[in-house]
């Protein structure tokens, strides 16, 4: 379930940042973000530290939101 | 008898030059040290205490036409009222000197956080309208017209802000600074207008 952003990080305070609820995938929140879920690899690359497949994203993961 | 009135009248003469010789020196001396005075503050003071500054210089220049037409007498009595305006005008400018550094120090200061905090706004936000700007249509929470603002927007920021930094590199802390808390008001606005959370 795609919910409002998290409260930018400390260190950049324009950074903005999602946490993956039960359900979502990077398709969902990219459309909930951006309109348009076909735009899911904007996410997946700026996570890149923390994802490697697109498809296994897991509740709790606190995702950049570029 | 008109022999002795004649040789009074050259002694007066005489005494009346020996006096006049006599002023005529430290006439001189005062105002060779306002000069010097008045020539070591002139640059500062025409830039923090102009009025004060003008006026000074009028009567500086009144006392050397007193000078010039052989009135050391007035000279020497004028000369402490004007060493006197000499050094208010010198402690006028040593305070305000003083004033307008401490402003620009916290300018500097000021400019130096905000130097490190409006780049990272405008990347994001340059970040997210390149990313709206593919999307097939725009999220729920961000209309047409509030996106066309944004990129309008955002284009107001980054020109600002190189006036902000163009008037940091010529030495304008302050403009610099007023410029860039534009930016960042500015920028608080394009965030809600994106939908983005702001700092």
């Amino acid at each position: 379930m795609v919910t409002e952003p998290q409260a930018p990080a400390a260190n950049d305070p324009y950074a903005q940042y999602y946490v993956v609820k039960k359900g979502d995938s990077l398709s969902k929140i990219a459309e909930e973000f951006y309109g348009d879920k076909m735009l899911y690899p904007k996410i997946f690359e700026a996570n890149r530290d923390q994802l490697s497949d697109p498809n296994k994203i897991k509740p709790g993961q606190k995702l950049r939101i570029p | 008898m008109r022999s002795l009135n004649a040789r009074w009248i050259f002694v007066a003469v005489a005494l009346l030059a020996v006096a006049c010789a006599n002023q005529k020196e430290p006439a001189e001396k005062a105002l060779a040290q306002l000069d010097s005075v008045v020539a070591s503050v002139r640059d500062d003071a025409a830039r923090y205490a102009a009025d004060e500054l003008q006026g000074v210089e009028a009567s500086l220049s009144g006392l050397k036409e007193k000078f010039g037409k052989g009135d050391y007498k007035a000279v020497l009595a004028e000369a402490p009222k004007l060493t006197a305006a000499v050094d208010s005008l010198k402690s006028t400018v040593a305070q305000k000197k003083s004033e307008a550094e401490a402003a620009m120090a916290a300018a500097t200061t000021e400019w130096n956080a905000l130097s490190a905090d409006v780049p990272r706004m405008v990347d994001a936000i340059q970040s997210r309208v390149d990313i709206l700007s593919k999307s097939s249509k725009l999220p729920k929470n961000v209309s047409k017209e509030a996106f066309d603002a944004a990129k309008s927007g955002l284009e107001s920021m980054k020109a600002t802000w190189s006036e902000a930094s163009a008037a940091f590199a010529a030495g304008d802390a302050t403009t610099a600074v007023a410029k860039a808390h534009s930016v960042r008001q500015q920028g608080n606005d394009v965030l809600q207008q994106l939908g983005m959370k702001t700092g």
